[in-house]
């Protein structure tokens, strides 16, 4: 039973990480139905970005700001790039450029860094809590990363439905056509979109760096766990990436600890599967997966 | 091609002529290049070709098909690791013996190809855009993590190491030139089967604390290189191994009492102590001169005219007893994998230029229109698969050849992204396209390798400059010029043509 | 005030409007009519900005706003209730209504809002509740509702009676004809229900295949008993 709690424990950093990064999937997909597969590509720039401002100021908190900043403007550029060029890309086009997008920044960045895994310090203590004579598997820096998503999904919910912006952004997601009939300019919602999703990305990328180590390719992994959780939670569904997204996490951390960490990736494929075979459209949507 | 369109419309029994004469003059082509070029060449050839024979795949699955699929490369992992396995299990099983053995595990890598092609095929064809791409992206970054789960099978991290087996005449009558030496090389059977094994001291594994690995033992692959002239003293024997008592313990130092007290008792003698005589000056080393003239035991003598010279190894291996002439290793690799996609081409010429091709099209551009005239669209979705993974599985196993070892390292979800930009580079829809991504794949990074040790470059920027190209160049072709390479061309041919 | 010069509109090889030309003055309903296919959504679609016309203008108090953007031509007056049930089913009744206007003032809003809700009381009742609670001629109120809030000079009404029951269709477009009337709103309805939208509407415009058959006083145009069987059916 301790094994249990303390499997359960260590996935709650990550699997609020991974909501971040499925919540950041799900905003491109319902502003522009396009899954941006470089949305990792982004947050581990940023992430880099963030250490070396943070080696420079030695502050972690400049380096998460800037971090965020370069992760709004990050997505702007990566949405230009992508969608605007082309008013109505066949699907294939879309899905190959965000993968050629996911290629050069991650070529781009081992330019710049280096391909070597780096450490990222983190900001407050990283070992475990000390309680009833036993050191937990939650650390500090484990709280830090659960408030800071808790108030990002907040933020992101209140913006989503209590502001004019929040409420544009979502009818131009539903309904473009009347969206722009009621006078809503939503070419410029789609930007905002992506530019938020950056920003998600990018603090998720900062958080996550600490846990492990930051190379150009270090987080293709999670792109997989992200993919997975906002499927299963289902692509238009906010709620679903962020509960499915510390789901998955859960998942991965109870299979490492009581099989091998290396089946991670083999169990999030295992799920990615079952979703896709019975229910496709997630367990949130109404929209369909299959084809024909 | 575009300039054989017409030839669509004769009848099928004619255009497969067309098409094997098509194949057997690239074959024949590439057969002559690799012949007169130099080995490293060869290498280049061949891997370009095993690039080639995946990605007339992938042609067939994302352009024909419309399926953007980032799973090939660990298809190709699929069929290297299953002719990694069948022929390190099953090459001593005499099937009309080698190099025959290697045809059988390509066969059988093959098969595994088109299971696995029908498995992920039945789940990924009901999948639209990006679903079908997610799952095959967890596909691609999974299914080299299940070489970690077994690694006792599937050789783990590390991977395995191939035997490979070349044609027996070449490479049997090499290692007899090259002087028994007490046995402890033998043919492509391989070390542990020599006695070798049974002589190291059982204290040696203990010191270690761990079991010798295929990979920690010499093969074939170590030596006999262009660059490499092997002697007798090349070649390991039971006193090349450290015991224990090559190790120095504290009682081996020298110290100044100790060293005085040794000399007093006569411990340590005259000859123990060095002088000048143990150190080596000039003249202890051979020079051309001072070679011919030392007394040198004709046994040890260096026949320098039974090793070639650079590029001219095939010729002089002839000179050795019982060998086919002009055996290179990468030539063989080459010839190989030529082999190999000029098949594959063969039969993706027939496919795509065939009623099949016009299947795959039509449920792309339109599955309900297709569905209506009788087509299943999942069906046609699901052969896409099968005929891309069974071709992927095929160069999976030419790759191992060329590697001569599989292991997750070699098929990473760069592979997959590799094939993608390969043909999207080239021109989604075309073989050619296929064939020139392939060229693409092989030749930038030598010719960034280049400009780098031109200009200075860092080795960090040399080793992902050209992802960055490709990367860049992927978001251009889909934005400007969709048909990649090829289709640029067949439109600047229409615009010419039409004034 | 809006002034429609010999526009011509086609998709592709498909002719859908030929020259067309009608003018939509305010305080009053203008009905356009005709058969299925006659050409009256694209019309309504090309005033909103949604498809720009080959030839021909389109000008709004004087100011030319032909091929405009649609969120443009909305903040400039003119609103559109498109053909089939507009209102976004995953919003909540009141978040469609806010969906119109947002670049008005806090309080134009607010007046708006509330002036929605006197018209259409319902809509008040269900404020909170999901759009898809809503039946059929309570979502045409809601679409309706919505254009409203834009606080616009034209209407543009695309067959608002397709799919409801004859006693709420009447309802309603005896409801926007009133509106038309005390506000000064300029209305123009397309309706393949011809005898509904005549009565209520102070002129007429007969499309067929994309051209303006016959235009004129609203009761002229029911009385003529040729061509309504010609052209719209009874």
């Amino acid at each position: 039973m301790i094994d249990f709690i303390d499997y359960f424990l260590g996935g709650i950093s990550s699997g609020a990480i991974i909501a971040l990064l499925a919540l950041a999937l799900v905003l491109v997909w319902r502003s522009t139905r396009v899954v941006n597969f470089a949305q990792l590509g982004q947050a581990m720039f940023t992430t880099y970005i963030a250490l070396t401002v943070r080696d420079l100021t030695n502050s972690w908190i400049i380096g998460l700001v800037v971090a965020m900043a370069a992760g709004l403007v990050v997505g702007v550029f990566v949405h230009f790039l992508v969608i605007r060029p082309v008013k109505r890309l066949d699907t294939s086009g879309a899905i190959i450029a965000t993968f050629g997008v996911l290629i050069a920044l991650e070529a781009l960045a081992a330019m710049i860094w280096g391909g070597d895994p780096e450490a990222f310090p983190p900001p407050i203590n990283n070992s475990g809590y000390e309680l009833f004579g036993r050191t937990w598997p939650f650390s500090p820096y484990d709280l830090l990363v659960l408030v800071s998503v808790i108030v990002l999904v907040l933020a992101l919910s209140l913006v989503f439905t209590r502001t004019s912006v929040g409420l544009a952004m979502r009818a131009s997601a539903f309904n473009p056509e009347v969206a722009r009939l009621s006078g809503v300019r939503v070419s410029r919602m789609l930007v905002l979109g992506w530019a938020i999703a950056g920003l998600v990305g990018a603090v998720a990328g900062v958080l996550v760096a600490p846990l492990s180590t930051l190379s150009p390719t270090s987080f293709d992994i999670f792109l997989v766990f992200a993919f997975t959780a906002a499927v299963i939670g289902g692509l238009d569904s906010l709620v679903g990436a962020v509960a499915f997204g510390i789901g998955t996490g859960l998942v991965i951390a109870l299979v490492s600890g009581y099989s091998d960490s290396s089946n991670a990736p083999l169990v999030a494929l295992v799920l990615l599967v079952l979703n896709l075979l019975f229910k496709p459209e997630g367990v949130f949507s109404h929209h369909k997966a299959r084809a024909v | 091609m575009s300039k054989i369109r017409g030839l669509t419309d004769r009848a099928p029994g004619s255009r497969l002529v067309t098409h094997a004469v098509i194949a057997l003059v690239i074959f024949g082509i590439l057969t002559w290049f690799n012949q007169v070029v130099d080995p490293l060449m060869s290498y280049y050839l061949a891997t370009a070709a095993m690039y080639a024979t995946a990605m007339f795949g992938m042609t067939i699955l994302v352009g024909l098909s419309g399926q953007v699929s980032l799973g090939n490369g660990a298809l190709m992992a699929v069929g290297g690791y299953i002719f990694a396995l069948t022929s390190l299990n099953w090459q001593t099983v005499p099937i009309l013996g080698t190099p025959w053995n290697a045809v059988w595990s390509m066969v059988f890598a093959a098969l595994g190809g088109v299971v696995f092609g029908l498995l992920v095929g039945g789940i990924a064809a009901r999948l639209r855009g990006p679903y079908l791409a997610g799952l095959t992206l967890g596909i691609a970054v999974g299914v080299p993590a299940i070489a970690n789960r077994f690694p006792g099978l599937l050789g783990g991290e590390n991977g395995l190491m191939l035997q490979v087996p070349y044609p027996a005449g070449g490479y049997a009558s090499l290692e007899s030139e090259i002087g028994d030496t007490e046995g402890d090389f033998d043919s492509d059977a391989g070390f542990e089967d020599e006695g070798l094994y049974e002589e190291l001291p059982d204290d040696f594994t203990d010191q270690q604390g761990e079991e010798f690995v295929q990979d920690d033992f010499l093969t074939e692959d170590d030596f006999l290189t262009e660059d490499d002239f092997l002697t007798e003293d090349d070649f390991l024997t039971e006193d090349d191994f450290l015991t224990e008592d090559d190790f120095l313990t504290e009682d081996d130092f020298a110290t100044d009492e100790g060293f005085e007290a040794d000399v007093d008792s006569g411990a340590i003698s005259d000859d123990d102590l060095l002088t000048e005589d143990d150190f080596l000056t000039e003249d202890d080393f051979a020079t051309e001169e001072g070679f011919a003239t030392d007394e040198v035991a004709p046994e040890e003598e260096f026949d320098e005219e039974a090793f070639g010279v650079e590029g001219d190894l095939g010729a002089d291996v002839s000179a050795l007893d019982g060998v086919d002439s002009g055996f290179v290793i990468e030539q063989w690799q080459a010839s190989v994998a030529v082999a190999v996609a000029c098949i594959v081409g063969f039969v993706a010429l027939n496919l795509v230029r065939g009623r099949q091709g016009r299947v795959w099209q039509a449920v792309r551009d339109d599955p309900i229109a297709a569905a209506v005239s009788g087509i299943s669209p999942s069906g046609s979705k699901v052969s896409a698969f099968v005929v891309s993974s069974l071709f992927a599985a095929l160069a999976g196993a030419v790759f191992a050849q060329i590697l001569s070892y599989v292991g997750p390292g070699a098929f990473t979800l760069g592979l997959s992204l590799s094939l993608l930009v390969g043909i999207v580079l080239g021109g989604r829809n075309s073989l050619i396209g296929a064939m020139i991504g392939a060229v693409i794949l092989v030749w930038l990074p030598e010719f960034v390798l280049s400009l780098a040790s031109d200009r200075g470059w860092e080795d960090q920027i040399t080793n992902n400059a050209p992802n960055f190209v490709y990367g860049l160049a992927v978001v251009l072709v889909v934005l400007a010029a969709p048909g990649g390479l090829v289709g640029g061309v067949q439109s600047l041919l229409k615009r010419i043509g039409a004034r | 005030m809006l002034r429609v010069e010999g526009i011509s509109v086609s998709y592709g090889a498909v002719q859908a409007l030929s020259d067309v030309s009608l003018d939509v003055p305010p305080g009053r309903v203008t009905a356009v009519i005709g058969a299925n296919g006659a050409g009256k959504s694209t019309l309504m679609r090309s005033l909103a900005g949604l498809v720009k016309p080959q030839a021909g203008r389109v000008t709004f108090e004087g100011e030319d706003i032909t091929g405009r953007k649609p969120e443009d031509v909305a903040r400039m007056g003119i609103a559109l209730v498109p053909e089939g049930r507009s209102t976004i089913p995953d919003l909540t009744v009141e978040d469609n209504l806010k969906l119109g206007g947002m670049w008005r003032s806090h309080t134009q809003r607010g007046t708006s809002l509330n002036r929605v809700y006197a018209l259409f009381p319902v809509l008040g009742e269900r404020r909170s509740l999901g759009a898809d609670t809503l039946s059929g001629g309570e979502r045409q109120q809601l679409a309706i509702g919505r254009a409203l809030m834009c606080g616009p000079q034209v209407l543009l009404l695309d067959e608002p009676s397709l799919g409801l029951a004859p006693l709420i269709v009447t309802q309603i477009l005896e409801l926007v004809s009133q509106m038309a009337k005390d506000s000064g709103l300029a209305v123009l309805l397309v309706e393949q229900n011809a005898a509904t939208a005549l009565r209520v509407a102070k002129t007429g415009i007969v499309l067929n295949l994309g051209q303006i058959v016959k235009s004129g006083p609203a009761q002229e145009i029911a009385q003529d008993e040729e061509l309504r069987h010609a052209y719209l059916g009874y």
